[in-house]
């Protein structure tokens, strides 16, 4: 239950200044400090003014001599303890405390856990009271406190650039709401973002009520939800869908990202993994389908990914359609659209078949930027499968009732707005080029903008409001399925922002709008009963229950959704000439509103690997035609890489420069393997002309070419390439496995009839086990605790030898089988450990300090046995399939680190956790040379001390971190300086704090006179979890003690497809990885026996084909496809 | 061949020798004497805000530890007192004394006492006071005797071999937990030979495992 703030009046010097504390004079609000902060120096720090020679001498020779008696200098300073005066309820200090809040997005909040440490908000969690989310964030959810600490946000209320204070903007507010009464709101305009917030429902409706003549619209660049036309269309009512993926056997995608772009994609994750998951050789698994032209997560996981023009999807679901049969839509031949789209009518036919064989539990999907047509399709398909009500529910939409950005700029270009609201969004920098909406907004003689930060919008806007973070203002919110969820202020507003809610408040005419008080009429009107009760349930769960949208029984009406289909229009065609750009949604940047935060800048997209700027990415072949495909690297062994390198391995990609009719954009071109051949993709959110430190300039813009008849996809473009060379910080620009076994994979049938085939694959099925052949019989838990010495010339710290006799050992697993690539644990790595980050300058070094990373392959079967030379070894792959892998330190037992530290900086705990010392460290980085994993991370420079401008200056450059920067860090973890080496710590903060909590429960529970058992005092399964495992959407990381033979982590471990990354160097790593299966259809023309890489490490080692020849009959027979994997595994040698 | 060194170079690496070593032991002692814990903390009194005296509060009227520092059970840092514990009483007990204005203002006003810190770890280490005082460690045992002290004083080191003594070697320091907060009580050990024996029992009992490696106080 969170206490109710009362939110004074900010005073005039609030206004002008920060508001957070600087010392106590500030509180205190000395004469003195006052005079201070007047002037830039403090007195007398230029001057000596006062002073006379003697004088000076006298306080010299004074402090000289207590210098010298007490040597101050080496004395730690004076600090305070300070105390609150009075008690605060639920404080404890050294205790965080959680508060249950939420990220809005659009129409979906995400439901968080916000960590306080004494009033200060440092890390974000899911709220596991949600369940559809299972206690889970996304990546921007987990990055998005740093906003809230950006020094280059919205400080100040303005007006034409000079500061005004608060009550300057209750008087405009209230003089508009004056001005437009008496004429109802004519010449008064909004342009807000979507919003599922009931409390600004409910003050639009009192809005709409005081001025019925002014214009509310709603404009937000990315649309990640399926267009309720075509729902109303196919059904005849307002509906929208909801996905259980969970449910669906085979799922087809037509070009749905439906693990990242769209809407409620942490929902459909977690049920797409729980399909996929494999404890054991009984468990199902889903099969993926997807025709995409860009190359997505999703398209990452898929059985079968088909290239394809985004332009041709109608023709792809008409093509599904057709091969359904005609009961489909129950309408004429649908044949027509299918014409002129390439695809294999036999990929086609084997997909169909599949679905229908899997009727009621399959599912289509379409992305949310498809048009209309395509969506009615994709209804009238699931609905002939029967899947509607089963994989696909629908619940009650409302249709917007406000006009589009188009209407307002109309009314605009009409003259009849006289004041313009903008509520959020960044239209001068994201709206659709043609609408030119930066002349439009100068047009407008009183434009008022709320916004976070001082942007392209702001700057000519007459008044900016500065608005307040979700983590200072109340406010609610709606989930994906509807539920509604509370956004709880952490802390003040920082500087005195300004909520949605408020200003719509005043100007429906309440003079003194409370933002807690508007939530919380909203709410208790919605919940009825007892109003304090309902309210204080409310903010203690997290989620108003009950609330989500009431689920709608549907039925598909052929006859109107025929309308739709007979609208679409015939396909443009696309080749070189007339290319297609397909305008994606960044993996981080969103819409380009997180463009300033430094810790998404500096992730690497998880499938181009480039991190701090965005490319335009073109296929293989296109690269070829355009004459950049890269002439290949001195080292044939690492085939040719994507971009050609420099001397320092940087990706100097070219300019390419893209046409769509009279609009240009320029932009370095990456070579994207997986690309449908003639589409340019481009990501949105990069460019920003006006933003902070960290976003301006990163990147170039895309919007520029976006109009509003191509939103998402235009055709006819043309790419030339300039002469012009760009580095880009690829920090993977090294894609290939080479035929080595890191990812080891397999296709589901020869896992079901083999699934220990992990053990056949690799250097260890021809070596003997490193644990000897006891020990491969032996649990994890009696492999780190019985095998004193493996096959190695080192002790192992082993319970004889004094070490490891802790009563938890600790090890992680990592399925690769559900891991999407999503990259939030990185995320919650950086926020939970205080990593720095490094600028693009530095990353192009390849310094970037993350803890965790994911390391993306392409294979596509075709390497050669030859190391050098090989035909093979020198193309870039067209159609890869990709591999992810999450590599933090492994934790390994016999650390190859701890061997070369010359001053013990890193050793082994009792624990098994190998701990780094930071305050020993003299940084020879012998340690980061000697990890076969490389994950040690070494601090370059003092990146939290100094500015990442300004590195090289050493100390001629400004030192220390600005006190609001401070605030975003965590307590329990120490701040790494310049010269010391870093990595993975398991999170050892939780794990001491989680150990001690225990030890203090049980104390208390049982008492002194008790004999505890190593079970009391071992911390049970699941009370500490490190942040990556926390986070991670699909639950792909497990943790915990492998002596307990029933925690997760050891269940995990015991699976047969259970694998230690380069386990044949005898390291011994307590991180394993399960094996990542593949689910294709026997009967589709791209079938192979086994995954790509493994053909690649087939052809590597063995020098040849590499696939067992024959093909299973019946891939549900396990006699059939038995045998061909034995074949395999024998040939290895394996199985002995 | 003319000599090139006089007779008495012979000496000089005798002389040499002494030098260095009579450098070597003034620069060692200052370095022990400015520098380490020892001498550098033990016995810092700084002057309070208000001069809180615990031989009062503790010795003669009886408070309990924990009356004050609430949280020193469940938290790792052991809280000091918010003003209003202290107005608990002196509402009512030397209600205008001036020694206790600062006190008074805190409560009005909400801004805090400015009391100076005296037992602090490094930034880099991270002890915790939950953990000690529910497993037998008193008070004491770091703090020194509290309860006699008008001024607080720093008593012990706490230096990383302060710690690791007692990591090492755990018995000797424990006390019953019931009398971990009665800082006149004795540690088992010094109970005679049934003490000694209840001391070792508990680390056995207990499986008391003071962790010596880095994990155990560095993150």
């Amino acid at each position: 239950m969170k206490r109710k703030f009362e939110h004074p009046a900010p005073s005039q010097r609030e206004l002008n200044g920060p508001k957070y504390w600087r010392s106590l004079d500030e509180l205190a609000e000395t004469p003195g400090f006052k005079a201070q902060l007047e002037r830039e120096f403090p007195e007398g720090a230029s001057t000596l003014e006062g002073v006379d020679r003697r004088a000076f001498m006298k306080i010299m020779a004074a402090s000289f001599a207590l210098g010298g008696v007490g040597l101050a200098g080496c004395r730690r300073p004076e600090r305070n303890i300070l105390p609150f005066g009075k008690s605060v309820e639920g404080v404890i200090p050294g205790l965080p405390q959680y508060y249950a809040t939420a990220m809005p997005l659009r129409n979906a909040a995400i439901p968080l856990l916000a960590e306080t440490h004494q009033g200060r908000p440092t890390k974000l969690e899911g709220n596991p009271t949600y369940a559809s989310f299972g206690g889970r964030a996304t990546i921007l959810a987990q990055a998005s406190i740093l906003d809230l600490y950006d020094p280059d946000r919205a400080k100040t209320h303005l007006r034409r650039g000079a500061a005004i204070s608060a009550d300057d903007v209750t008087a405009l507010l209230a003089d508009v709401s004056k001005r437009y009464s008496s004429g109802e709101g004519a010449g008064l305009a909004f342009l807000a973002e979507q919003s599922s917030s009931p409390t600004r429902a409910r003050l639009m409706r009192a809005l709409r009520q005081k001025f019925p003549r002014a214009l509310w619209a709603e404009y937000e660049p990315l649309s990640d939800e399926p267009p309720i036309a075509a729902a109303q269309a196919a059904f005849g009512a307002n509906v929208k869908p909801v996905y259980q993926f969970a449910k669906a056997k085979r799922i087809v995608s037509i070009d749905c990202d439906f693990l990242h772009a769209e809407a409620g994609a942490l929902f459909n994750a977690r049920g797409f993994a729980a399909g996929r998951r494999l404890t054991s050789p009984k468990d199902p698994m889903n099969r993926l389908y997807v025709a995409e032209s860009a190359l997505t997560l999703t398209g990452t996981m898929a059985d079968h990914r088909l290239r394809l023009a985004s332009s041709h999807m109608f023709g792809f679901a008409a093509a599904l359609a057709v091969a359904l049969g005609q009961q489909v839509t129950g309408i004429d031949d649908l044949s027509s659209y299918a014409a002129g789209t390439e695809v294999k009518p036999e990929w086609i036919k084997a997909c169909a078949d599949d679905l229908r064989e899997h009727a009621g539990n399959s599912l289509v999907v379409a992305g949310a930027h498809l048009p209309v047509e395509v969506h009615g399709l994709v209804y009238a398909i699931n609905a002939a499968l029967g899947n509607i009500g089963q994989t696909v529910e629908f619940v009650q939409a409302e249709p917007t009732s406000a006009a589009s950005i188009t209407d307002l700029a109309g009314a605009i270009k009409g003259g009849s707005v006289k004041t313009l609201f903008v509520l959020g969004g960044n239209p001068v920098y994201n709206a659709p080029a043609d609408l030119n909406w930066s002349e439009l907004q100068k047009s407008v003689p009183e434009v008022v903008r709320f916004g976070y930060y001082v942007d392209e919008t702001s700057a000519s806007a007459t008044v900016h409001l500065a608005a307040a973070h979700y983590l200072e203002s109340w406010g609610d919110a709606r989930t994906i399925d509807g539920t509604i969820v509370p956004i709880q202020p952490m802390i003040m507003p920082l500087f005195g922002g300004l909520t949605e809610n408020e200003i719509l408040a005043r100007l429906a005419g309440d003079a003194n709008p409370d933002p807690y008080e508007l939530v919380r009429t909203t709410i208790t009107q919605i919940a009825g009963g007892d109003q304090d009760h309902a309210i204080r349930r409310f903010l203690h769960d997290g989620l108003l229950e009950n609330s989500a949208y009431q689920k709608a029984t549907v039925a598909f009406n052929a006859r109107d959704a025929a309308n739709l289909f007979r609208g679409a229009r015939q396909a443009a065609p696309v080749d070189a000439a007339n290319l297609e750009i397909r305008f994606a949604v960044d993996h981080k940047m969103d819409d380009g509103r997180f463009a300033n935060n430094g810790w998404l800048q500096e992730i690497s997209d998880p499938v181009t690997k480039i991190s701090w700027d965005n490319v335009i990415q073109v296929s293989p072949k296109l690269a070829r035609e355009l004459g950049i495909y890269p002439k290949g690297s001195v080292l044939q062994v690492a085939r040719i890489e994507e971009g050609e390198l420099d001397s320092l391995s940087r990706e100097q990609a070219h300019v390419g420069e893209i046409t769509v009719g009279n609009r240009k954009i320029r932009g370095p071109v990456h070579i994207q393997p997986g690309l449908a051949a003639y589409s340019v993709v481009v990501t949105l959110g990069y460019g920003r002309a006006k933003s902070g430190h960290i976003g301006t300039g990163a990147g170039y813009d895309a919007y520029a070419l976006r109009t509003t008849d191509a939103m998402y996809i235009a055709n006819g473009a043309k790419l030339s390439i300039t002469a012009e060379r760009y580095a880009l910080a690829n920090t993977q620009a090294h894609w290939s496995m080479e035929g080595r076994d890191l990812i080891r994979e397999a296709n589901y049938t020869e896992y079901r009839d083999n699934p220990t085939f992990v053990r056949q694959v690799g250097m260890e099925a021809e070596t003997p086990p490193t644990v000897g052949a006891v020990g491969l019989a032996m649990n994890a838990q009696q492999r780190a605790t019985e095998i004193p010495r493996g096959n190695s010339l080192y002790s192992t710290p082993n319970k004889q030898h004094g070490g490891f006799d802790g009563v938890n050992q600790w090890g992680m697993a990592i399925d690769l089988n559900t891991c999407i690539g999503c990259n939030a644990c990185v995320i919650a790595c950086q926020a939970e450990n205080n990593v720095p980050i490094v600028g693009k300058e530095q990353s192009l070094r390849g310094r970037q300090m993350h803890w965790i990373r994911i390391d993306r392959y392409y294979s596509d079967g075709e390497i050669d046995s030859a190391a050098f030379g090989g035909e093979g070894n020198k193309r870039l792959p067209e159609d890869p399939q990709v591999s992810l892998q999450p590599v933090n330190c492994q934790q390994c037992e016999l650390a190859p680190c701890e061997m070369v530290c010359p001053v013990n900086a890193t050793v082994h705990d009792e624990e098994g956790l190998n701990v780094m010392a930071y305050n020993r460290c003299i940084g020879t980085r012998y340690c980061a040379n000697n990890c076969p994993y490389k994950v040690r991370r070494f601090n370059y420079f003092d990146w939290n001390q100094r500015q990442l401008d300004s590195l090289y200056l050493g100390p001629l450059g400004p030192h220390g971190m600005p006190e609001l920067v401070k605030m975003v860090k965590n307590p329990e973890v120490t701040i790494r300086m310049r010269g010391v080496m870093e990595k993975c710590t398991y999170c050892v903060q939780r794990i001491e704090n989680g150990k001690i909590r225990h030890k203090v429960k049980v104390m208390q529970e049982y008492g002194a006179d008790h004999v505890y058992t190593d079970e009391q005092i071992r911390v049970p399964d699941g009370a500490v979890v490190p942040a990556c495992a926390q986070t991670c959407p699909v639950d792909a990381i497990v943790f915990g003690n492998i002596l307990d033979p029933d925690s997760a982590v050891s269940k995990a471990k015991s699976r047969g497809q259970d694998y230690q990354l380069l386990g044949y160097l005898n390291t011994r790593p307590r991180t394993t990885y399960l094996a990542r299966m593949r689910n294709p259809n026997p009967k589709m023309p791209d079938y192979r026996n086994l995954p790509l890489s493994r053909i690649e490490h087939n052809r590597k080692n063995e020098g040849e084909n590499g696939e067992p020849t024959e093909k299973p009959e019946e891939h549900e027979s396990k006699a059939g496809s038995g045998h061909s994997a034995m074949t395999a595994v024998k040939r290895l040698g394996g199985l002995s | 061949m003319s000599k090139l060194f006089p007779k008495s170079a012979n000496k000089l690496p005798l002389q040499i020798v002494i030098y260095l070593v009579v450098l070597g032991s003034i620069a060692t002692a200052a370095v022990t004497y400015y520098m380490t814990p020892k001498y550098t903390r033990v016995g810092y009194a700084p002057v309070q805000p208000v001069p809180f005296s615990h031989a009062q509060h503790v010795g003669e009227v009886g408070l309990d530890c924990r009356y004050c520092h609430s949280n020193v059970e469940i938290s790792g840092h052991s809280n000091i007192p918010t003003a209003q514990t202290c107005m608990n009483c002196h509402s009512i007990i030397k209600k205008d004394s001036p020694l206790l204005a600062p006190v008074r203002e805190s409560y009005a006003k909400g801004t805090p006492v400015p009391w100076v810190w005296i037992h602090t770890t490094p930034d880099y280490a991270y002890f915790n006071h939950a953990i000690h005082v529910n497993r037998g460690i008193s008070c004491v045992e770091c703090h020194g005797k509290i309860n006699e002290m008008d001024t607080v004083t720093h008593m012990q080191p706490l230096s990383m071999s302060f710690c690791l003594n007692c990591h090492k070697d755990p018995a000797p320091q424990l006390r019953n937990p019931k009398d971990v907060f009665n800082l006149d009580s004795k540690r088992l050990y010094d109970q005679g030979p049934q003490g000694v024996a209840q001391a070792v029992k508990y680390v056995h009992n207990w499986k008391v495992m003071p962790p010596q490696s880095c994990s155990g106080c560095h993150r």
